[in-house]
């Protein structure tokens, strides 16, 4: 790949400029945080997607596993893996043989699978064989592999490393695209680190590399400051013991912390390590075990009792979980408080308008659909309605997430101005930059466990980094 | 607004077509559908057809108003039938029992009807609120029931002696409905159903309960985590709902019929559906949506009579208005996307 760049409509550079070469026989991690490109130069680099700039050039034989399986769950194994590439016997599909091409792949590569399973009934790391399994079966030269530990048990995770290893070793160029530092370390030969959509380092021996190295370059330069730290009253306010909630898989296992008023709590960590679990058990969408205070009193109940209480939460899909989008601005500026004297409306139509113009929301009127808005300004009307009711705590799910540099400076500001006004706030972020800038401390979770705690003054992004990758 | 005329006039060639296909005279048709549903000028007494008009309109809107409240709250009432028939049941028993003055046994069967319609209903939003299960299968299988229900009881236990067939007693004659047009069916009916019209809107529009109805619908997630209990939401709506469809079901007994017959609705309750999705869920375009469709009702039997067209085409014509509206709003959603 030479100068390889992609630019999405709206002038969103998801790569720049990437040289990049795949040799046969190795394994490569292209590393990086969140956002920072990788799946889409490892698209490019299958020509699933087209570049914008630069040029590719090789093999055009490259398979894809993807992270989120692409696979026909209700068909069986070896219909999945014929798919598109059916062996024919005259007009008919030939079943016999199809079923032979998974044995005999499975055989050569150690990945038996049983070719008559009906894809929905596999457990999760059988199913990404069969993934494997399929685009094996178009005997590529190159294969890819996006983030594909990350819904894996750790055997799983060995099992697919030997695997890889044993395709490499036949001559096959794989590249792996994660940000979990542990395997790179452990399985890859190379590896390169991209962030903001360049590649910012190479790694050439990986063997004589370090994970706080390799962390050093994901993330990036020194600690921003954090803006208009303000002195507050430190009371605490919010008291969690062993909170246990969600699935095993990616749920919260037994988090134990406190936050205090005025105080900004970053929670770190690779999505799926109990975020999500953590945020909605706050916000008292998922049944928890485990007890959470609220200024000295059990805080309980369903999603009504907890914004009665003063918690509230920015969610993690603002389309879906948070605003009702044929409905206009000043609907959405009071939902979840419709029951309050904000319903009426006036009160209703100034709620509204003051939540435009703190937020500088850009949109034609107070009675355009926010469906229309475009998704910065969305955000910027979700975070409004929530710091609008006085809360108490704030839960703030990757609050800048998908919008552009301008709104999530403003998002942000207005976070440390409520951390400022007494408001206990727990950010839950994949990008450590925007938890170093924004957090007074920060909390590290992995696997649904709180496995580090840092002060402001001691932040370190290399032990961070290590801790989220699940280094003891 | 040029597309809808696009649309009325295929909506006409069709129908045109099909008249032509049953081996009539399409103007003959149109003109027979026309008279039929608004009666010829200077004929004498022919201003009971616009009257008929008015009452199929009102047998409509009753159950389009129903079907729209669930559809806002995002629940796919379909049953607005079978609640229909469980409310004119209920409305039909009593009125046939009941020893008291008229205006009481009126709005003794009005309310009994919306209880009954309401109770029939609330059947599937437990069934939706406790289990999560599907509203559109457990209203359609109520429907089937509502009609052996109803003929069970009225020809078994609760059989009126001295009637054959299967109807209650007649309604003692005070308690009928009063009408608007001396010598017509058309009765006050109409106003009460406008006036629900007009108090739906206002429910949606400002009430807090609306709100939250509408949020359920709209953006299930959303409201959900804004604290909105959706059970509670799916049983609400599900029974008001229902008790709409049943208020109008007691207003046919009290109204039209005065008794209960198990064939008192020719399907009101499902054309309701087109009239609803038509109106666009809005109560007072569901009036015009529910005038539009009575017409089509009474009209067709005078269709039938003089230019020996069969009923069906305005089967046809209704079934082709729904799915030109789907049409179009499966296109303005896709145009909405791409801008």
């Amino acid at each position: 790949m030479h100068g390889v760049g992609k630019t999405y409509p709206g002038d969103v550079v998801a790569v720049r400029d990437v040289d990049l070469e795949l040799r046969a026989g190795e394994i490569v991690a292209i590393c990086g945080e969140n956002g920072a490109g990788k799946t889409t130069l490892a698209t490019m680099a299958a020509r699933i997607l087209t570049p914008t700039t630069g040029t590719i050039e090789g093999t055009t034989r490259v398979g894809f596993v993807h992270q989120h399986f692409e696979l026909i769950d209700r068909m069986r194994v070896w219909e999945n893996v014929a798919l598109g590439n059916e062996p024919r016997r005259g007009l008919r599909l030939d079943r016999a043989a199809a079923r032979e091409r998974v044995r005999a792949l499975g055989n050569a590569n150690g990945m038996d699978v049983d070719p008559d399973a009906v894809v929905e009934t596999l457990p999760v790391g059988i199913a990404q064989r069969v993934e494997i399994l399929r685009e094996l079966a178009r005997e590529p030269e190159v294969l890819l592999l996006d983030e594909p530990t990350a819904v894996l048990a750790p055997s799983e995770i060995d099992a697919l490393f030997a695997t890889l290893r044993a395709l490499a070793a036949r001559g096959i160029a794989i590249a792996i695209v994660t940000h979990k530092l542990q395997e790179v370390i452990a399985h890859a030969h190379r590896a390169v680190v991209m962030r903001a959509g360049a590649i910012v380092a190479h790694f050439d021996d990986v063997a004589t590399t370090s994970a706080q190295e390799i962390a050093r370059a994901m993330v990036g330069g020194e600690i921003p400051a954090l803006a208009a730290h303000a002195p507050t009253a430190l009371v605490p306010r919010l008291i969690v013991r062993d909170l246990c909630a969600g699935d095993d898989a990616s749920g919260l296992r037994s988090a134990t912390f406190a936050v205090r008023a005025g105080e900004i709590v970053g929670f770190a960590g690779v999505e799926g390590n109990g975020q999500t679990a953590l945020a909605d058990a706050l916000g008292g969408v998922i049944p928890h075990r485990g007890t959470i205070e609220l200024d000295g009193a059990e805080l309980g109940g369903g999603p009504r009792a907890r914004i009665a209480a003063g918690v509230r939460t920015i969610a993690q899909d603002r389309r879906r979980e948070a605003l009702v989008l044929p409905w206009s601005i000043v609907d959405n500026a009071v939902l979840g408080d419709e029951r309050g004297p904000v319903f009426a409306r006036s009160a209703r139509r100034a709620r509204a308008k003051e939540i435009v113009e703190r937020f500088d929301v850009r949109t034609k009127s107070l009675d355009t659909a926010v469906d229309a808005l475009s998704g910065g300004n969305q955000q910027k009307v979700v975070v409004g309605r929530t710091l609008a009711n006085d809360p108490k705590v704030v839960i703030a799910y990757q609050p800048t997430r998908g919008i552009d540099v301008g709104a999530a400076a403003l998002v942000a500001s207005r976070l440390i101005e409520a951390r400022n006004g007494g408001v206990a706030v727990l950010l839950v972020s994949f990008e450590l930059d925007e938890l170093f800038a924004l957090s007074d401390r920060i909390l590290v979770l992995f696997r649904g466990e709180i496995v580090g705690e840092f002060a402001r003054d001691a932040f370190d992004r290399a032990r961070i980094g290590a801790l989220m990758a699940g280094a003891a | 607004m040029k597309g809808a005329a696009i649309a009325f006039a295929a909506l006409v060639a069709i129908a045109a077509g099909a008249m032509a296909l049953a081996g009539a005279n399409p103007i003959d048709g149109f003109a027979a559908l026309f008279r039929g549903g608004f009666g010829e000028p200077h004929v004498p007494y022919d201003d009971h057809r616009i009257a008929e008009t008015l009452v199929q309109t009102t047998a409509l809107l009753f159950p389009a108003l129903a079907v729209a409240f669930a559809f806002r709250a995002g629940l796919f009432n379909i049953g607005a039938e079978g609640q229909l028939i469980v409310g004119g049941l209920a409305a039909g028993i009593v009125g046939a029992r009941l020893a008291a003055p008229g205006f009481v046994i009126i709005l003794a069967t009005l309310a009994v009807g919306a209880l009954g319609g309401g109770a029939w209903a609330a059947i599937a939003g437990v069934l939706r609120a406790r289990f999560g299960g599907n509203e559109v299968i457990a209203t359609l299988m109520l429907n089937i029931i509502a009609g052996l229900l109803a003929n069970y009881l009225i020809v078994g236990p609760l059989h009126s002696p001295g009637v054959e067939g299967a109807e209650t007693a007649v309604l003692p004659a005070d308690a009928w409905l009063p009408t608007l047009l001396p010598g017509t069916r058309l009765t006050i009916a109409l106003p009460i159903a406008l006036a629900l019209a007009v108090a739906m809107r206002w429910f949606f529009a400002r009430s807090v309960l609306g709100y939250e109805l509408r949020a359920a619908g709209d953006a299930p997630e959303a409201a959900r985590r804004a604290g909105i209990d959706l059970g509670r939401v799916a049983l609400v709506a599900m029974t008001v709902s229902g008790a709409i469809a049943g208020i109008g079901g007691a207003t046919i007994v009290d109204g039209v019929l005065h008794r209960f017959n198990v064939a008192l609705s020719p399907g009101y309750g499902f054309i309701a559906i087109a009239v609803a999705l038509v109106g666009r869920l809005d109560p007072l375009r569901i009036v015009v949506a529910a005038f539009v469709f009575g017409i089509l009702q009474s009209g067709s039997l005078t269709m039938e009579a003089a230019a020996n067209v069969p009923k069906d085409v305005v089967t046809l014509v209704e079934g082709l208005a729904i799915l030109a509206l789907a049409a179009q709003q499966y296109v303005a959603r896709r145009g909405a996307a791409a801008a």
